[in-house]
C-alpha cells in the first residue's frame, strides 16, 4: 500500500457528518503549527517588546496573542474542512443560556479585568490599600479574572476582578510624600508650647525621614477629661512609612519624658456630698 | 559642629594607598582600612551616629590606593532623590532687570573611593552633619518635588567651606522681570554639579537661576554653571542619573 492509498482509505473513512479521519489528522496537524506557532510569537513578544510595556499589560497582550493565534488556527481548520456548525448553533444557543447563567461571576470577573486594565487604578508594583476588604499590601497583578496582592506580612492574596473593581481602592505610592500621625495627651499643669516645642525638637533631631518642609504640624485636638490632646502630623517620602510612623509615638513619649511632661492616666475627680 | 573642626585634626581630602594600615579620621567619623592576607585588606567604619561597617576587599595588588573626596549630599538617611532645596537664611532682594552673584554653604557628604587601574569605584560614604541632613518638599503633596533640604548661610567666597560639612556654590541670580523680586530659596537637579577639593575644603560647580516671564507666568529656570579650578575633581558617587533643569514658580 502506497502513502496516497493510505491517505485515500483515510479520506473514505467518514467519522460522522462528512467529517473523515483524514481531515481530522489534516485539522490536528494545523492545530499543531498553530500552537507552536502562538508560542513562538509569545516568545517573541515577551523577550522584545514586552520589558517596554507595564507588566500587567504585558502579560495580558502575551495571553491575547497566545490564544488569537490559536482561534485563526481553529478557523482556518475549520474553513479548510469546510465544516458546518449550522447545526450547532441551536443547541449552542440553549446551551449557551444555561452557560451564561452558570459563569455569569466569571464573565462578570473578565469584564471588570478588561475595565481595570483600562481604567488602571493601580499598576504592578504599587502599594494600595482595600478599606472595604482590609487588605494592604504591593499589587502582583491584574489578570484576566482576578487581582493577587501581596500583604505585607508576606502573603498572597486573590481578588476576583469583580470586587477588585467595585471596591475603593487607596494607592499609597502615587503621591510623593505621606504623611504619618500620633496623638498624646499631656497633663493640664503642662504648657501646651512648650511640650510642642519639645516634641517638634526630638523629631528634628532623632527622625532623619521625617520632612523639614512641609514641618511638622502640631493640633490640639481636644480638651479630654484626663488630659489635653494634641495631634502630630509629620510628612516622611513615601517609600519610608516604616522610618516614620512606628517610630513616631516613641519620638514623642522620649521628649515628653526627658521634659518632665506628664502624661497623665485616665483620672476623676470625686466629690463627697458633705463637702 | 563647624567651630569644633580645624583642618589639622582630621585626615584631608586626597589620595592614599594601603600597604599595612591606614587609619582616617573624620569628625566623629573613624576609618581604618588594615591588611588581612597578601592580597585582602579589611575596611572598616564607625560614623557619627555609632554605626559600624565592615568589608573585605580582595585586591589583585598588594597594595590599596583609595581616595577620600567629598560628594553630592544625596545619600543621608537614604537615596530618594537627585534635588537639592536650599533656602537662605538671609533673603535676597534683587532689583528689576538686575544681577547678583553670591556664594552659599552647601551640605556635602564625604565619598571613599577604591582606585582601581585608575578609576575611581564608590567603596562607602559618611556624612559628618547627619542631623542637618534632612528630606523637604518642593511644591504639593502629590506632585511635588522631594528634595534634600538645608538652610544655608551666604559665604564670603570659595575660602569659605566649613570643612567635611559644606562645601561654597556660586549661585548667579539675574532679574529679568520688571518688577524687583526676592529670592529665598533655590531648588535645583544637584546631579549634574561636580564637586572639588583642596586639603579639606571643597567647591562645588554653581548655578545660574534666571528669573524670567514665560507667556503669563514668572517663573525661576535653574541652570549648572560649570567652575573653572585648579581644584581636584571628586569622583562621582552615585550611578549617573539625569534629572530635568528645575522650573520653579515664583511666590
Amino acid at each position: 500500500m502506497t502513502p496516497i492509498d493510505f491517505l485515500q482509505g483515510l479520506s473514505e473513512m467518514e467519522i460522522v457528518g462528512g467529517l473523515t479521519v483524514l481531515s481530522l489528522v489534516l485539522g490536528g496537524v494545523i492545530m499543531t503549527v498553530g500552537i507552536i506557532a502562538a508560542k513562538i510569537v509569545k516568545i517573541i513578544f515577551f523577550k522584545y517588546y514586552a520589558p517596554t510595556l507595564p507588566q500587567d499589560t504585558a502579560k495580558n497582550f502575551g495571553k491575547i496573542i497566545y490564544f488569537g493565534i490559536i482561534a485563526i488556527a481553529f478557523f482556518i481548520f475549520t474553513s479548510v474542512q469546510g465544516l458546518d456548525f449550522s447545526g450547532l448553533l441551536v443547541a449552542g444557543g440553549i446551551f449557551a443560556v444555561v452557560i451564561g447563567f452558570a459563569t455569569q461571576s466569571v464573565v462578570s470577573n473578565l469584564i471588570s479585568g478588561v475595565f481595570l486594565m483600562m481604567e488602571k487604578p493601580a499598576k504592578h508594583g504599587d502599594t494600595i490599600q482595600i478599606p472595604d476588604m482590609g487588605i494592604s499590601g504591593t499589587l502582583l497583578d491584574i489578570a484576566t479574572f482576578s487581582s493577587r496582592i501581596r500583604k505585607f506580612d508576606g502573603t498572597v492574596i486573590r481578588i476576583p476582578n469583580e470586587k477588585f473593581f467595585t471596591s475603593n481602592i487607596r494607592s499609597l505610592t502615587d503621591s510623593t510624600v505621606r504623611r504619618a500621625e500620633a496623638m498624646v495627651g499631656i497633663a493640664y499643669k503642662d504648657d501646651i508650647e512648650n511640650a510642642i516645642s519639645v516634641i517638634k525638637n526630638e523629631i528634628q533631631l532623632t527622625m532623619p525621614f521625617v520632612l523639614r518642609i512641609p514641618e511638622p504640624e502640631f493640633r490640639v485636638e481636644e480638651l479630654g477629661d484626663s488630659s489635653v490632646n494634641i495631634q502630630v502630623l509629620v510628612w516622611h517620602p513615601r517609600d519610608d512609612w516604616s522610618q516614620a510612623q512606628p517610630h513616631l509615638l516613641t519620638t514623642i513619649k522620649r521628649a515628653l519624658d526627658k521634659s518632665g511632661i506628664e502624661i497623665p492616666f485616665p483620672q476623676r475627680v470625686v466629690w463627697d456630698a458633705k463637702d | 559642629m563647624s567651630e569644633e573642626i580645624t583642618q589639622s585634626n582630621f585626615s584631608k581630602y586626597g589620595l592614599y594607598t594601603v600597604n599595612e594600615n591606614l587609619e582616617l579620621t573624620l569628625p566623629d567619623t573613624l576609618i581604618k582600612f588594615e591588611r588581612i592576607g597578601e592580597n585582602a585588606f579589611s575596611y572598616f567604619r564607625q560614623d557619627s551616629e555609632g554605626k559600624i561597617i565592615e568589608k573585605m576587599i580582595p585586591s589583585k595588588s598588594d597594595e590599596l590606593k583609595i581616595e577620600l573626596a567629598p560628594i553630592r549630599p544625596l545619600n543621608y538617611p537614604a537615596r530618594r532623590t537627585g534635588y537639592v532645596f536650599l533656602k537662605f537664611d538671609k533673603e535676597i532682594y534683587l532689583g528689576q532687570n538686575s544681577a547678583a552673584s553670591i556664594f552659599v554653604h552647601c551640605p556635602i557628604e564625604i565619598g571613599i573611593f577604591l582606585i582601581h587601574d585608575s578609576k575611581p569605584e564608590s567603596l562607602d560614604w559618611v556624612t559628618c552633619n547627619p542631623i542637618n541632613s534632612r528630606f523637604g518638599l518642593y511644591g504639593s503633596p502629590d506632585t511635588g518635588t522631594l528634595c534634600k533640604y538645608a538652610e544655608v548661610s551666604l559665604a564670603t567666597d570659595f575660602s569659605d567651606s566649613v570643612p567635611y560639612v559644606e562645601g561654597v556654590m556660586k549661585i548667579v541670580i539675574e532679574n529679568n522681570l520688571e518688577s524687583g523680586q526676592t529670592v529665598s530659596k533655590v531648588i535645583f537637579p544637584i546631579t549634574d554639579n561636580s564637586l572639588y577639593y583642596e586639603d579639606s575644603k571643597s567647591i562645588l560647580d554653581g548655578i545660574k537661576v534666571t528669573l524670567k516671564k514665560r507667556a503669563v507666568v514668572s517663573i525661576a529656570d535653574v541652570q549648572t554653571d560649570v567652575l573653572s579650578t585648579d581644584w581636584m575633581k571628586s569622583p562621582t558617587w552615585e550611578a549617573s542619573t539625569s534629572n530635568t533643569p528645575m522650573e520653579m514658580g515664583l511666590e
